[in-house]
């Protein structure tokens, strides 16, 4: 048996969907963070499959990137986060709801 | 030999340049306002060769004879309608900056990284503009989103600042996701990343399941960033939450990213699949603009009001568009045309909204539509302001607002099926709520009377300062210009698209 | 065919096997030879030799997640030096690698800006 293509990208479809799911699921804003890396992980092993399919260089180049905004915006959410902690003691985002109408 | 069209890249590199600078006299110099004028200086110097490029035909320098400049083999484009959008992003960057340093010399907040960041994001919105593969695209998506993500939190004290930069995130963060994961699958059907590329190659493969699916997953990626209907819930949050100069600059700036997105990506890249995203933007154009105007109706804080006005607004802009693709029926430069209008007017006096509810926020201490009551008995010349741009953006003629709905009207008639008699009616329903809160906070500010705990004489003590006041002087201009003149904005709309169809896309 | 098929899976057999003597064997022999004494400072944290403070899920400083962050910045910018490297020789003969030089360094210089500006606001130094 031959591992083909699609096998990635259904990996990556479960991956997304695992993602996906723990995102509006779990509560706690670090498990969210986590899950939306997942998201972009499972972007990127598409990325990487599809490419090394076709053979072109172009996909795992846009995995390159992709990692980079992931990074990027890890970093940005985590400071956001910490802001938070501050005033709360707490990463659950159901307790955030100041803002409402 | 690799060669550069500098002039076609100068109003990048002078911003980049711009983001550097402010960084390098933040560290250097304790006195903050420098980093403000420089953050000014740039994008006043970037509009210049945006305007050269613009009239390149016309002078002697400028050698290019052809209409637009295609650059890294077609991934980044700078015609007609990139140079509009580039415009319209360094104007509301330049008022956004403006309002900001009234404001952020009104307490105590970090200064110097605030303006590098805002010209950051300011940058992303025109390489955004220009982009035309989707590794560029999503670059300059993310560029004018994380530092939109971090100023909307810049007020570190005040816990609601920071939970509308905390939903602001994570909405974003997941439409990134969801965008890309469209683009990956995209990618694995058509073999490239680069729009006018996938519009051939995709005409082979429209039949494939995997290729509704991934124009879906772009789409609703989209729709979370220009904040439509169902993909609102953080936008009245965050406006409400965020430092008020930073919310104008998210309601144009990077509102206005995620539609020229949208439309760059549904209009060059996907024109196989009219029949998937046409009914689904319909659909969203028509939610938008009923649930952001009925529930604007009962909003007591202005800021609240205005981030659901916003949301109905882009349901105006999406309304067009939706209506052309939902029907298969023919051009869809036209719609595209009347959507670039909109959104120019819109810019103009959005912006001069805002500018106008931080001078009356400043000075009353409030932003509850009812500590706003008998403005115009003390303050008429803010009053004023305040009614031309509420005006305006209900469509009242002469101002700039009703040229805006016009053009929209005349282009989703102009279908001539019931997709477009259907949203025009819908449009036209909404077009009247909308009135009706638009003049609520027009009878508050004019008929109401003073309320108590408002102190007049402290309310009036201070001048408004001198950058907001520009910036909504210019605003004033330009929704007037906009109103008296409609032929300038139409024209604005037919630039951009007139250079789109010599590239015979 | 097949033979050569299963061939192939007797030769990792063969590895594993081989393997897992040598670690068993290992481990054996040093429970048979080694002295055993339990409890004590054993069962403490390890902290490279230093006498550890709190316990093993005691929290981290807030400065440490500054550290990560940036490392993390430097750490995935430099994914796009090695594709630039692979590149160099093939614009250089094309006769433009001076100008892809120079954008490099443009690149790296962007980088260090931003550490000289965290240096600048305090964040690397330990009070």
């Amino acid at each position: 048996m031959t591992v083909t293509v699609t096998w990635y990208l259904v990996l990556a479809a479960a991956l997304f969907s695992m993602g996906a799911a723990g995102v509006l699921i779990r509560r706690n804003a670090l498990i969210m963070f986590m899950s939306i890396e997942l998201m972009l992980n499972s972007v990127n092993l598409t990325f990487v499959a599809v490419s090394k399919h076709l053979g072109l260089i172009e996909g795992q180049v846009a995995a390159l990137f992709v990692m980079v905004i992931a990074a990027a915006e890890v970093t940005v959410g985590l400071a956001i986060i910490v802001a938070i902690f501050r005033f709360r003691s707490s990463a659950n985002v159901d307790e955030l709801s100041e803002l409402r109408g | 030999m690799l060669t550069l069209d500098y002039h076609a890249l100068l109003p990048e590199l002078i911003v980049a340049g711009t983001v550097l600078v402010t960084l390098v006299v933040d560290i250097v110099t304790r006195r903050k306002h420098l980093v403000a004028i420089i953050g000014v200086l740039g994008l006043f110097a970037a509009a210049v060769p945006i305007l050269t490029l613009s009239f390149c035909g016309s002078l002697d320098f400028c050698s290019s004879t052809e209409a637009s400049r295609v650059m890294f083999g077609g991934a980044y484009v700078i015609d007609g309608y990139a140079l509009v959008l580039k415009g319209v992003f360094i104007f509301a960057g330049f008022v956004a900056l403006l309002l900001s340093i009234g404001y952020l010399e009104s307490d105590r907040y970090y200064e110097g990284e605030y303006y590098f960041l805002l010209v950051a994001s300011v940058l992303g919105g025109m390489a955004m503009a220009s982009s035309r593969d989707f590794v560029s695209m999503i670059v300059a998506l993310e560029l004018v989103s994380g530092p939109a993500f971090m100023l909307a939190g810049w007020r570190k004290g005040d816990a609601r600042s920071n939970e509308a930069s905390l939903k602001f995130f994570i909405t974003g963060v997941i439409a990134l996701a969801l965008t890309l994961f469209g683009v990956s699958l995209l990618y694995g059907l058509t073999g490239t990343q680069q729009f006018d590329q996938i519009a051939v190659l995709s005409e082979t493969v429209a039949d494939v399941p995997l290729f509704t699916l991934a124009v879906i997953f772009i789409v609703l990626g989209f729709g979370f960033k220009v904040s439509a209907v169902p993909f609102h819930f953080w936008t009245p949050d965050t406006y409400q939450g965020a430092p008020p100069p930073v919310t104008a600059w998210l309601s144009v700036g990077s509102k206005g990213a995620g539609f020229v997105a949208l439309l760059t990506v549904c209009y060059l890249a996907l024109p196989a699949a009219t029949d998937v995203w046409g009914p689904l933007i319909w659909i969203v154009a028509a939610l938008s603009m009923t649930v952001g105007n009925v529930v604007a109706l009962k909003q007591t804080n202005v800021m609240r009001l205005l981030g659901y006005s916003s949301i109905a607004q882009a349901g105006f802009m999406l309304a067009p568009f939706g209506a052309v693709a939902a029907s298969g029926a023919g051009d869809l430069a036209r719609p595209f045309q009347a959507t670039i209008t909109y959104f120019v007017i819109y810019a103009v006096m959005n912006l001069g909204a805002f500018g106008t509810a931080i001078i009356i926020g400043q000075r009353v201490g409030s932003y509850e539509l009812e500590d706003w009551g008998g403005l115009s008995k003390y303050a008429t010349g803010v009053a004023l302001s305040l009614a031309v741009f509420f005006m305006s953006l209900a469509g009242v003629p002469p101002l700039a607002g009703w040229f805006a709905k016009f053009a929209m009207f005349r282009a989703t008639i102009g279908v001539g099926n019931w997709w477009g008699y259907s949203i025009a009616i819908v449009a036209a329903v909404n077009a009247v709520i909308a009135f009706v809160y638009y003049a609520k906070v027009m009878k508050s500010a004019f008929f109401d009377d003073v309320p108590e705990g408002i102190d007049v004489d402290v309310a009036m003590s201070d001048a408004i300062p001198a950058p907001i006041g520009l910036a909504v002087g210019l605003a004033v201009v330009g929704v007037f210009l906009f109103g008296v003149l409609p032929g300038l904005a139409a024209n604005v709309g037919n630039f951009s698209t007139d250079l789109l169809g010599t590239l015979g896309l | 065919m097949l033979n050569q098929y299963y061939g192939d899976y007797i030769t990792v057999a063969v590895f594993v096997a081989i393997g897992a003597i040598l670690v068993g064997g290992a481990v054996a022999a040093n429970r048979a030879i080694a002295p055993r004494a339990p409890g004590g400072f054993k069962d403490v944290a390890y902290e490279s030799g230093i006498e550890p403070i709190g316990g093993g899920w005691n929290q981290s400083h807030i400065r440490y997640y500054i550290f990560a962050l940036l490392f993390l910045i430097f750490d995935v910018e430099a994914v796009f030096i090695f594709p630039w490297a692979l590149q160099l020789e093939f614009f250089s003969s094309i006769g433009s690698g001076l100008t892809v030089l120079v954008e490099m360094f443009v690149f790296v210089g962007i980088l260090l800006l931003g550490l000289v500006y965290a240096i600048r606001k305090g964040v690397l130094t330990w009070e």
